[in-house]
């Protein structure tokens, strides 16, 4: 009876009562030897128990949906940053504004704070990023004659060409492993143009894929696709399926647009990768800077009906000190709340992925983007209609901005 | 009107009963018990089971119909409340074009898939008839196997079959001179996606159909065939005046069968494009998944189940009718 008289009072969080808290993190987000350590330090310093559990990203939607809709919630969530907003939007998840000060609030990740923010409340503290950077074969580059990592997309078209010329005894060679549909690096095309995905004008969201700078970046996408192999990787599949670093470990590949843990899965493949790769940032058009990048992450966020709320915050304070954060660096992903990333620029890919992470944006946060990159994205379609020829490039990205409109309305 | 009423309702149950009791005393009221209980007896040992099955089976339908008269989003189903908004969901639906353009798709995409499936399954069985037991043996493992594939391994076989760059298909199509195909897309429009889906399904129904007919087959007696070929009957005449009626009410049941299961296929359509490309594979089944899970508009989603079964009552109802006549005649 007396556990029953507690579970009524929701969301008083009393601490005294609180034995065990339960924390879902994601699959392959933070490094276990940080979680390990975190959880008991945690178990030391409080008394309480941490039942620790790892979810799968495939399902998640339907997982948190079930998991948020009964009445004993897990105590701390991570969230993907584009799902946040929709969770927040449902009256899902506990507002932290007002705890802000404990999760170190001053150095926040810009990019993830925006996800997290909702009519200028705080759902969540954010837990890491990572963005996209052109992971190489330094080898393959070398013998190709390039000396140096391209500065500028004239000059990286000009590498993928080399490389192409150098390998054209290989049917199977890609200088550039570039699915039809990776979307989020078209994102950065689109935006290193000046175009952008929607814009909001008086809470309605309009699709603007069909703004000359949009156009611009599709354009790229396409001169970069046609030139990326003699044999192209079809329009129609995406960056996941088949995942592109097994491809990348087959040796046929000279350079892959990727993030970090995707380089990690195709050396754990072909161990001998290790040594040949190297990665630069995407080069902007503009000779010598970055372009923008999608910053992909997680936020850590306590569903509203947590019981333990109050030791969930002391988690998540602890998880957010800087002892915490530059573990997250170590392991190669962008901290969420510490702006000290030198720890991260230690290693190749990190120091490409530190010198872009300033440049990183975000799609439209707003409750109603999930419906756009849930089920059918109409960016994916888009590409792989102008890519194909099955539309011109007007019409593509006509009927892309409209989906998204009606997805957004 | 009510003291009316019951002044009514009071007289004769006043009056009647005084004359009625000398004639039920005679010794009757006991059997007359037992009568009425030895005519609920069976219902009454029905009724535990039948009532498991009615709320197993009914009651996902009732709350699927109960709840396309809902809002019910995320927001709604955390917080456990109930907002009823009429026909809105319905209204939604069916004001979006697209909602038609699908459903259009979807009973195209039945008939062409029950068509080519049952057809294919009658011609199977009838070959399995006349062949000799060892070839049959054989052919029948084969579609044993073919049966036993879970759904998303063949899909799977299916795709790298169809694969642009790797696929054995295009490959033997240029080893045959077809140049064409060298990176072909199976996959670039609906209609082409929904033909590589429909064979997959094809494919994977035939055994069963095959196997059903062919039990049907069996049935027939030898001496009417030979009856017939006595009388001069050709192959077809055969199959027309001694086949045909006496599988006719089978062929109906799985073509009725194969309609329900094709209609909702969603697995193989998803894992090939997920209703792509540009949505142009979308089907009833995969428009709801899209509603339901992808945007969790759990209402819209019910609402748009209903409607299926409407469509798929207004595909099937000459069968229901059939069937619900037969059932009154046999009574």
């Amino acid at each position: 009876m007396a556990v029953s008289g507690c579970g009524t009072s929701t969301n008083s969080g009393s601490g005294t009562e609180t034995k065990e808290i339960t924390v879902w993190l994601m699959d392959g987000s933070a490094p276990t030897t940080l979680t390990d350590a975190l959880n008991k330090e945690f178990e030391t310093a409080n008394g309480i128990k941490v039942k620790y559990e790892v979810q799968k990203w495939t399902g998640i939607q339907e997982k948190l949906t079930t998991a948020l809709a009964s009445s004993t919630p897990p105590d701390v969530i991570e969230l993907g940053n584009t799902q946040t907003a929709s969770f927040a939007d449902q009256g899902t998840l506990a507002d932290l504004t007002a705890d802000a000060g404990q999760f170190n609030g001053g150095e926040w990740l810009g990019g993830l704070k925006d996800s997290l923010t909702l009519n200028g409340k705080q759902y969540g503290v954010p837990f890491y990023a990572a963005n996209r950077t052109v992971i190489y074969r330094t080898d393959l580059l070398q013998a190709a004659g390039v000396a140096k990592p391209p500065t500028s997309r004239a000059e990286w078209l000009d590498a993928i060409n080399k490389l192409k010329a150098a390998n054209a005894s290989n049917p199977e060679f890609q200088a550039l492993y570039l699915p039809g549909q990776s979307w989020y690096f078209l994102l950065s095309l689109i935006w290193d143009e000046g175009g952008d995905i929607a814009k909001q004008d008086g809470g309605k969201w309009t699709g603007t894929l069909d703004t000359p700078q949009a156009k611009a970046g599709f354009e790229a996408y396409k001169a970069l696709y046609d030139a990326s192999a003699a044999k192209k990787v079809p329009a129609d599949i995406d960056e996941a399926k088949p995942q592109q670093m097994e491809v990348f470990g087959t040796g046929n590949v000279g350079m892959m647009v990727g993030l970090p843990w995707e380089l990690a899965g195709a050396v754990k493949a072909k161990p001998d990768l290790k040594d040949k790769t190297a990665a630069f940032p995407i080069p902007s058009k503009k000779a010598g800077s970055a372009a923008p990048v999608f910053l992909g992450g997680s936020n850590l966020a306590i569903p509203a009906a947590s019981k333990n709320s109050d030791a969930a915050k002391k988690y998540l304070a602890l998880l957010s000190s800087k002892k915490y954060q530059d573990m997250l660096a170590e392991g190669g992903a962008v901290p969420g709340t510490s702006k000290d990333t030198s720890k991260l620029a230690s290693n190749a890919i990190g120091k490409a992925m530190a010198d872009s992470s300033p440049n990183g944006k975000v799609t439209p946060v707003t409750p109603k983007w999930a419906a756009v990159e849930a089920g059918q994205n109409p960016l994916k379609d888009a590409l792989t209609a102008y890519l194909t020829g099955a539309k011109t490039l007007d019409q593509a990205t006509k009927d892309a901005s409209e989906a998204i409109t009606k997805a957004m309305a | 009107m009510t003291a009316v009423k019951t002044t009514e309702a009071a007289a004769p149950a006043g009056d009647l009963p005084p004359a009625l009791p000398p004639a039920v005393t005679g010794g009757a009221p006991g059997r007359r018990r037992a009568g009425a209980f030895d005519r609920a007896l069976p219902y009454l040992l029905l009724a535990p089971a039948l009532i498991a099955i009615l709320w197993l089976i009914g009651w996902p339908v009732v709350s699927v119909f109960v709840t396309s008269f809902r809002q019910l989003n995320l927001g709604e189903l955390v917080r456990g409340e109930i907002v009823w908004t009429g026909l809105d969901n319905y209204v939604t639906v069916l004001r979006d074009e697209r909602f038609w353009t699908v459903s259009l798709r979807t009973v195209v995409f039945t008939v062409a898939v029950v068509g080519a499936s049952v057809g294919m399954g009658l011609l199977i069985a009838l070959l399995m008839r006349v062949l000799t037991p060892w070839v049959r043996i054989a052919l029948q493992i084969a579609m044993l196997c073919a049966w036993a594939m879970p759904i998303l391994a063949s899909t799977t076989v299916y795709q790298w079959m169809f694969d642009q760059n790797y696929g054995i298909l295009n490959k033997t199509l240029v080893q045959l001179g077809f140049d064409s195909f060298a990176g072909y897309s199976w996959f670039s429009s609906g209609t082409s996606t929904l033909s590589v889906v429909g064979l997959l399904i094809v494919w994977q129904a035939i055994p069963f159909l095959a196997f059903s007919l062919y039990a049907g087959l069996v049935g027939i007696p030898r001496d009417l065939y030979e009856a017939a070929g006595i009388d001069g009957a050709t192959g077809w005449q055969t199959f027309r005046a001694v086949t045909w009626p006496e599988i006719r009410s089978l062929l109906m049941m799985v073509t009725f069968l194969s309609t329900l299961w094709d209609f909702k296929v969603f697995a193989q359509i998803w894992v090939f494009r997920e209703g792509g490309p540009s949505g142009e594979s979308t089907t009833l089944p995969v428009l709801q998944y899209l509603e339901g899970i992808a945007k969790s508009h759990f209402g819209v989603a019910a609402a748009i189940s209903v409607l299926m079964m409407v469509i798929l009552g207004l595909i099937t109802f000459q069968y229901l009718r059939k069937l619900l006549q037969t059932e009154e005649g046999k009574i």
